[in-house]
């Protein structure tokens, strides 16, 4: 068998149409995550007596054992809780009914809540107390403070940490084939096992991953650019 | 719901069962970050001393390996290079899938690894090797007593989380068949059908693992850093410890500065 150079351009252009099935799982897997991450780090950071340590213990967890067993517990733990809690209750509603995709979402969300709380915390650290006392001095309230001048300046700090992540979590989206989600990775295993062509549709899809990351790269270095120009100095 | 009823038996009964795939893992991992090293080196190398041509290959080699998943990689490396190698009449047929998986991990990792050197040599002030050559040192003993020690102590944080993510990763390696701890619990569950006890066993092996190497690289990392902390300590008898957010909300004493470490 010869490499075959044109159906890796066939290959892309049919993974292009899985592409918005992987963006939508990392979009949502982050920005749930991040909520998600934010309320663990202000825990850790205000050590909340009973959910501080609970926090710690998650993030230890999670950060300890691979996406996949986060994945692949969930696809095969939650519908058991779920059917049971519906016996329970006597509702009609089965497990059954649920899309993969959303088990899928579910896991992803977890592992990312983890490893973005952590990118939170050490956001909200790199803060000056001294901007905070700046604040208080100028009579703003601990809420007003936070908003307006920590939360923009944890956020400028964290872009990088944040753009990582969601990397991370776009190159984790292709774990989703397990639970027969068609995403990129997915797709090219479909598009690949009708002629046995593996190497181009891998091709393909290393190259959609390859230019998907260097996009997001380019735009958070665009983003850190515009937020930082507070910080930048002089007078001028 | 997949699978038989939950048992909490199983899961004793499977602990010794997917353990005594450990080794595969385990080997997986070290041989991957051994490689993983001596490709860093080279790849580094180039961008260090700006060799003109190579550099932008091992830009190009960092971005791309940086730039699309490890799943990915394993299958384009297990199906692809067999094709490449069948062009220059190599037969490699009847290799094994490890060597495949410890390929494609050994490069990645050296991706990883290369942008660590780059970052813990760049790191270490300029003022110390000339400090080094002033009290007559050559280049080599610069080198290796005063730059590679502090770049080590320096990367050490990265270093211990790309193996710990390197161990995790080696779960996606059953995707080509083999039988490291997540391929022997697949095989676990075609027998029995017994899901969740199987895979809360192997969470809970990859967590003891992960967290016994994090602390295990801690405790490096601090002998590593034993000349920083008595430089920390004169700083503050002069009042120059500026104090941080955490300092003001939560008053708190002996955790490191939040950052990639975490």
């Amino acid at each position: 068998m010869k490499l075959d150079p044109a159906f890796i351009w066939t290959a892309f252009v049919k993974l292009l149409s899985a592409v918005p099935t992987t963006l939508f799982i990392t979009v949502v897997s982050v920005a749930a995550g991040f909520l998600l991450g934010t309320a663990i780090a202000l825990f850790r950071i205000y050590k909340v007596p009973v959910l501080g340590p609970l926090s710690a213990g998650y993030v230890t967890f999670i950060r300890g054992t691979p996406m996949l067993v986060h994945l692949l517990l969930i696809y095969y733990g939650l519908p058991a809780v779920i059917d049971g809690v519906s016996a329970a209750f006597g509702w009609s509603f089965r497990s059954v009914s649920i899309p993969y995709v959303v088990f899928a979402l579910i896991a992803f969300t977890i592992t990312a809540s983890a490893y973005l709380s952590e990118v939170v915390r050490s956001g909200l650290l790199s803060v000056s107390s001294g901007q905070l006392e700046a604040a208080y001095s100028v009579g703003m309230t601990t809420p007003q403070a936070i908003r307006r001048i920590v939360f923009p300046q944890a956020f400028a700090a964290s872009i990088p940490n944040l753009s990582n992540s969601f990397i991370g979590m776009l190159h984790g989206s292709t774990l989703a084939f397990t639970v027969s989600v068609v995403e990129i990775n997915a797709k090219a295993q479909i598009v690949a096992s009708t002629n046995w062509k593996y190497f181009e549709a891998y091709i393909a899809a290393a190259v959609i991953f390859w230019g998907l990351t260097v996009l997001i790269e380019r735009l958070a270095g665009v983003l850190e650019r515009k937020i930082n120009i507070y910080n930048r100095g002089g007078v001028a | 719901m997949p699978g038989a009823k939950f048992d909490i038996a199983y899961l004793f009964d499977y602990f010794p069962k997917l353990l005594s795939t450990l080794n595969v893992t385990l080997t997986i991992v070290s041989l991957s970050i051994l490689f993983g090293l001596g490709v860093g080196f080279l790849v580094a190398l180039p961008r260090l001393y700006k060799i003109p041509v190579l550099r932008r290959l091992s830009e190009v080699y960092v971005s791309f390996f940086r730039g699309t998943p490890i799943l990915i990689q394993l299958f384009l490396i297990y199906y692809g290079l067999p094709e490449m190698l069948k062009l220059v009449h190599i037969d490699v047929t009847r290799t094994p899938v490890l060597v495949f998986v410890v390929l494609t991990y050994s490069l990645h990792a050296g991706a990883f690894i290369s942008e660590m050197i780059r970052a813990g040599v760049t790191a270490v002030d300029r003022g110390q090797a000339e400090a080094a050559y002033s009290v007559g040192m050559n280049g080599y003993q610069t080198f290796t007593r005063i730059v590679l020690p502090q770049a080590l102590a320096i990367s050490l944080p990265v270093f211990a989380n790309l193996v710990i993510a390197t161990l995790k990763d080696t779960s996606l390696a059953f995707t080509l068949g083999v039988m490291e701890m997540t391929g022997k619990a697949d095989t676990l569950i075609t027998l029995g059908q017994h899901y969740i006890e199987t895979y809360i066993d192997l969470a809970i092996i990859y967590f003891v693992i992960s967290f016994a190497l994090e602390r295990l690289f801690r405790l490096l990392e601090r002998r590593l850093l034993r000349h920083e902390r008595r430089e920390r300590t004169a700083g503050k008898r002069f009042g120059r410890n500026v104090p941080s957010l955490r300092g003001l909300l939560a008053e708190s004493a002996g955790v490191p500065k939040g950052g990639a470490g975490g």
